[in-house]
């Protein structure tokens, strides 16, 4: 069944990509804008837009019944979800699907089996892929969940069954502790879920984030494209990707891709998906584990796309069209070094926190090995209702030396005035010894912020006033009739 | 017409920023052996300014304004977004000194802290807790 017309129920530089991606296959793409975003890049460059109405992404993005309005009122015959919204919501995929539309990503029900932590852990551990030691204890009083505790290891994590966003967890380092912890986990989880059941998991520490892309046809064949390790991360959220890992040896590597592969053939997978686990050790003594499988295409995706050379998004289509995998996994090959910086409008040194405004001047970077797949442009007004993900840099690079210093010369290039930005802290990170030597653990982030968000050198501040000041002395530029030139003159207030 | 003009600057050494009429948004600067090319963007008669892949943030001081860093305390006393008092700890009169936390904001559920930008005294407070507070209004005003 061929796609003619893709309606692309997503914003920002996602829906950008598969716009492109629409272009460059010869089909039509349908964007769809909120109110807020009348004027977005994504709403322009589509060749049919549709307003959904309403503002923030509850009233917009995802109200299923008013994508399904648009996709009969734009003539489309299949929706791509993107990622966040609702691409991870069976009951858009099965609504999708009713409405005799093609839905680009997994079955409905492979969707809501892989989104329950348990069912795909259980169904991980059926496929004999590696989980976190641990599980629910067979009875809930604090003596059998100690000894559960005890026999996983320390140190262990107390976690709530029903729990998420860190409500109702509890890190116990040795068995002392344990009662204590079962307690405060047992007492949060009631307060916040209505349901004290725990469960027990070996805490790993200073651990990696290194997942797996795969992608499986209609026909029963999957194969995978090779990792992407996302261990530089802040708050939980990744900030910078990279393929291959810095971590892993080339047998942990066929070991991982092969245990991927067998966890999207027991799932009954469909489409693009990946596997994302925790690594603990180094080289082919690393040591991996299932943590949870995302059910759509990644926002780090491009960096598979630069070592392997497939377009994702394509194959998400050709996939969706009911065509069979064009290679076998010997065909699938790792090559040079791909980089992915995320960059955000949002201030490093308040603690990341988001910032909106208008774009005065967007000039990203260009030349060899430089992809840059953003939403925005200057005139952009960044609003507070969406991700602040404003682009991503992806570098390629023969070696992972090479990506790094190309990385590097592109954040220089990059030029966003108006909105601020974490390009310079991206910098930094990728000037570490730490990142260097490939030693980022998820953590390491959050405890190296002081020499991450270091201050700029005085000299570029005065180099920056002192370009104000002459652009506004000459009047080639700046805002006439407002401070006299004096104003100017020992400019010393400036802020990062 | 089209001629560059010269101005110059001592950072970290003496040498001379160039501007050129046709690029309005460019400014080179040559300091000894090194060079920098800065790029500008006006906002009202605040500059953005991006040299040497950083970012700043140029506010002109007011030249007529008697108080020496009326600007800089303005721009460290106002929430640099909309944002609610969450916690106001001065009271007039209170001796401040530099980096102390005064007022506590939150906006987009995380908190902010307003710093003290110089040790004073506390000569206003124009906030309440609980307010909507916006940016370029200072929260609190110091002797």
């Amino acid at each position: 069944m061929s796609i003619t017309r893709l309606l692309i129920a997503n914003r920002g530089e996602i829906a950008c990509r598969i716009v492109r991606a629409c272009r460059d296959r010869g089909i039509e793409s349908v964007a769809v804008f909120s109110d807020a975003d009348r004027d977005a890049l994504h709403t322009r460059m589509a060749d049919q837009a549709v307003g959904l109405g309403g503002t923030t992404a509850a009233d917009s993005y995802l109200r299923i019944d008013r994508l399904l309005d648009a996709a009969r009122e734009s003539g489309a015959d299949a929706i791509h979800p993107g990622y966040g919204f609702l691409s991870e919501r069976s009951a858009f995929a099965a609504a999708v699907v009713d409405a005799g539309l093609t839905f680009v990503g997994p079955p409905a029900d492979v969707i809501g089996r892989m989104g329950s932590k348990t069912e795909a852990r259980a169904l991980a551990e059926t496929a004999g892929v590696p989980v976190v030691p641990g599980g629910v204890a067979p009875a809930q009083d604090d003596k059998t969940l100690a000894a559960l505790a005890a026999s996983v290891g320390f140190p262990a994590l107390i976690k709530a069954s029903a729990g998420g966003g860190g409500k109702g967890m509890r890190i116990v380092r040795h068995a002392g502790e344990a009662l204590d912890g079962i307690g405060a986990a047992r007492r949060e989880a009631r307060a916040a879920f209505g349901d004290g059941t725990l469960y027990v998991e070996r805490l790993i520490e200073e651990s990696r984030h290194v997942e797996i892309q795969v992608l499986a046809d209609t026909h029963g064949n999957a194969v995978h494209l090779f990792e992407r390790d996302c261990s530089v991360q802040r708050r939980h959220q990744k900030i910078i990707e990279e393929s291959p890992s810095p971590a892993i040896g080339p047998a942990v590597r066929e070991r991982m891709g092969q245990a991927a592969v067998a966890l999207a053939k027991a799932s009954q997978y469909v489409n693009a998906g990946t596997i994302e686990f925790l690594v603990e050790g180094e080289g082919d003594a690393a040591r991996f584990y299932f943590l949870e499988m995302n059910t759509r295409l990644q926002v780090e995706h491009p960096v598979t796309e630069a070592v392997t050379g497939v377009d994702l998004v394509q194959a998400q289509l050709d996939i969706a069209e009911g065509e069979a995998l064009p290679w076998t996994q010997n065909a699938i090959a790792q090559r040079g070094h791909a980089i992915e910086c995320r960059i955000y409008a949002e201030a490093p040194e308040q603690g990341f926190l988001p910032q909106a405004g208008r774009i005065l001047y967007w000039h990203p970077p260009s030349g060899p090995g430089v992809r840059v797949d953003s939403g925005v442009e200057t005139g952009t007004e960044v609003t507070v209702h969406y991700d602040p993900l404003l682009a991503k840099l992806i570098v390629t690079g023969a070696t992972r030396e090479a990506a790094i210093r190309r990385a590097l010369r592109a954040l220089e290039e990059f030029v966003v005035l108006g909105v601020r930005t974490n390009i310079t802290f991206l910098a930094n990170v990728l000037r570490s010894e730490t990142f260097a030597a490939g030693r980022v653990h998820t953590r390491w982030v959050d405890t190296a912020m002081e020499s991450l968000a270091a201050p700029p050198p005085a000299e570029l501040a005065a180099a920056a006033a002192q370009a104000a000041r002459a652009l506004r002395q000459d009047g080639s530029s700046g805002p006439h009739g407002a401070a006299g030139a004096d104003a100017w003159r020992d400019l010393t207030g400036w802020r990062l | 017409m089209n001629a560059p003009k010269f101005y110059p600057v001592d950072f970290p050494r003496s040498g001379y920023a160039e501007t050129h009429p046709g690029k309005i948004n460019r400014v080179e600067f040559r300091v000894e052996d090194r060079r920098y090319v800065a790029t500008v963007a006006w906002e009202g008669r605040r500059a953005w300014v991006h040299v040497g892949g950083h970012v700043f943030i140029i506010d002109p001081r007011d030249s007529d304004d008697p108080t020496p860093g009326a600007s800089a305390d303005l721009d460290a006393l106002s929430p640099p977004m909309p944002a609610t008092v969450t916690r106001i700890d001065v009271k007039p009169g209170d001796t401040v000194v530099n980096g102390d936390v005064i007022v506590l904001l939150e906006a987009m559920k995380m908190e902010l802290p307003i710093r003290a930008p110089r040790d004073g005294i506390v000569a206003r407070v124009n906030c309440r807790a609980g307010e909507l507070v916006q940016p370029g209004t200072p929260l609190v005003v110091l002797e």
